[in-house]
């Protein structure tokens, strides 16, 4: 029971909330993800409000993560590109917290639910059309047809591509969803590995060393999961805005 | 990285199978739709993996990017 690698997943309502037979439940995941903008917003607000020339640690740490999403951003997409800043770093500063806040033991990851991360992609996706057709009309359908291809290929591609374009939303949430999920499994299964082993007597003690140790490595690993993933949703956010600003060529 | 592919693989074959069976249960052409959607899935996801893996250039028409003149 203590050692079921899925129970953390589950998500049960603190104050049930129903507005109209919908249900409006304030839950764990809900929680956890007020704890991730508060915390983030913190981390922000506080660190930023020295205003030192000379920055301290605080602010240098605002600083370089500011600095790196913006400098991600702009290689991908120019200077033009600069007006989504606030949604990609608002996008990475989520992702990351809520990923890093699921490293504590007894917590819960918001970012290990399907439809968080559906939500998430779904908002780069519908930014990237809204904004795709708002600047260039139905240019920006360019997008979907190569340029210099004989003319009994285009439907086929035309529809290869508009498929590979449907695709991108489902590869980025269950990207971010599945890395999570596996890695807190995982986790799970190798620290319920050295519980088990351990009632087991000396042997089994000894035998609990090896995924104690697993156990230890996989949570480091788990924090460079946490991390690089929150970076890569931003860098492929940034490449599919790219394709709004810039269809076709 | 090798879990990067893997998703943009899966994703393709995925939106591929749902639209040739959303296209199935449509017009009841069981199981056609499905057949020909699942192998232009497999072609979207092959087309975006590569693209991921900057083996082909990043936007259609593009032949003079930097990652396709590689393999000129």
């Amino acid at each position: 029971m203590a050692t079921d690698p899925i129970h953390q997943f589950q998500i049960h309502k603190l104050v049930p909330i129903e507005v109209g037979g919908v249900d409006f439940s304030f839950t764990n995941s809900a929680l956890f993800m007020v704890v991730t903008v508060v915390s983030a917003s913190a981390f922000l607000i506080l660190s930023a409000r020295g205003r030192g020339l000379v920055p301290g640690r605080w602010q240098s740490a605002a600083e370089v993560v500011y600095e790196f999403v913006a400098k991600t951003l702009r290689d991908a997409t120019g200077s033009d590109g600069m007006r989504f800043f606030p949604l990609v770093f608002s996008l990475f500063i989520f992702i990351l917290f809520a990923n890093l806040i699921g490293m504590f033991p007894y917590f819960f990851t918001v970012t290990s639910h399907l439809i968080i991360t559906v939500a998430l992609a779904m908002i780069v996706m519908g930014t990237v059309v809204f904004y795709g057709f708002r600047r260039h009309g139905l240019h920006f359908l360019k997008l979907f047809t190569p340029s210099g291809l004989p003319a009994p290929l285009l439907p086929v591609v035309t529809f290869i591509e508009v498929l590979s374009f449907i695709s991108r939303p489902v590869s980025l949430s269950i990207r971010l969803f599945a890395n999570m999920l596996a890695g807190h499994i995982t986790l799970k299964v190798f620290a319920g590995f050295v519980a088990t082993l351990g009632s087991l007597g000396v042997a089994g003690v000894l035998g609990a060393i090896l995924p104690l140790a697993a156990t230890v490595a996989l949570t480091a690993l788990e924090f460079l999961v946490a991390a690089l993933q929150a970076y890569v949703f931003a860098v492929l956010t940034c490449l599919y805005l790219n394709d709004a600003l810039h269809p076709g060529h | 990285m090798a879990l990067r592919l893997g998703a943009d693989f899966v994703a393709g074959v995925l939106v591929g199978a749902v639209f040739g069976w959303g296209f199935d249960a449509l017009l009841g052409t069981s199981p056609w739709g499905l057949i020909v959607f699942l192998l232009l899935g497999f072609a979207a996801g092959i087309l975006s993996l590569l693209r991921t893996a900057g083996l082909i250039a990043k936007r259609p028409g593009l032949d003079d990017d930097a990652a396709f003149r590689r393999f000129d």
